[in-house]
């Protein structure tokens, strides 16, 4: 009985022991820090959207979108875009359904993200009933058209 | 027999409607972006001769000496004591 009890605390006291070489290895290497966060690149800056509408919210965007006008409203366009640019320039170019031009002009932005730029037309005798057509350019190169009509 | 009145001209306004008149027509803009920065203003630079005090050279050079700050301010990097600039150092003068 003692002989076994003696082994029995041997073995208990190597275990302990293997245990406490255990605990005293060298703690794991921390986790790699985490690679810095890159700097976020702007995109370019690109049309998203143009809509046509007779009023404006106050963020620029048009209240309610429509292609239908009646010769006494505003024509206002809204055109959405996003990305950087420290220089761009928004063209609107209105035309009639006889190819005049009905109006064109340009609105120079700096945006650092998405930003609204609106356009609006009066003609306070009102406009001929027709078709129309609006084209956005972005720095000179076509971005969209949108056909309306005057009724 | 000429090459000119075959008619079908593709901006000819059909029969019985008159030419549209758009030169009444007012248009604005504005945008949420903020408008490109104008090009920086050509920057003057003035090195300060021996005898120099800032109010000197805003005397010289914005006709009144109290303007002796705008070129404090613009030159804060470079000036660390406004009474104390030196022969040589190469000052920016605001517009």
């Amino acid at each position: 009985m003692k002989r076994s009890a003696c082994a029995a605390l041997v073995l208990a006291l190597c275990a302990g022991l293997v245990t406490a070489c255990k605990k005293a290895e060298a703690p794991p290497a921390p986790a790699a820090a985490p690679p810095p966060a890159a700097t976020p690149v702007p995109a370019p800056i690109h049309v998203v959207d143009i809509s046509l509408g007779k009023s404006l919210n106050a963020d620029q965007t048009v209240a309610e979108p429509t292609t239908t006008f009646a010769p006494t409203d505003k024509l206002i366009a809204s055109v959405k875009t996003d990305g950087a640019s420290s220089h761009a320039t928004l063209t609107a170019r209105w035309t009639y359904e006889d190819g005049q031009t009905v109006n064109e002009s340009s609105k120079a932005i700096a945006p650092s993200g998405p930003a609204a730029t609106e356009f609006t037309l009066e003609k306070p005798d009102g406009w001929p009933t027709g078709k129309y057509q609006l084209e956005v350019l972005l720095n000179g190169a076509s971005a969209g058209k949108r056909d309306f009509v005057v009724q | 027999m000429g090459i000119f009145g075959s008619g079908g001209g593709g901006e000819k306004p059909p029969p019985g409607k008159p030419k549209a008149d758009f030169s009444n027509v007012k248009a604005t803009s504005s945008s949420t972006a903020p408008p490109p920065a104008a090009p920086a203003a050509e920057e003057r630079t003035y090195v300060v001769v021996k005898g120099d005090t800032l109010s000197k050279i805003a005397q010289q050079l914005y006709g009144k000496a109290s303007a002796w700050t705008r070129i404090y301010e613009a030159n804060k990097d470079l000036i660390k004591d406004p009474d104390r600039i030196y022969p040589g150092q190469k000052l920016r003068i605001p517009q």
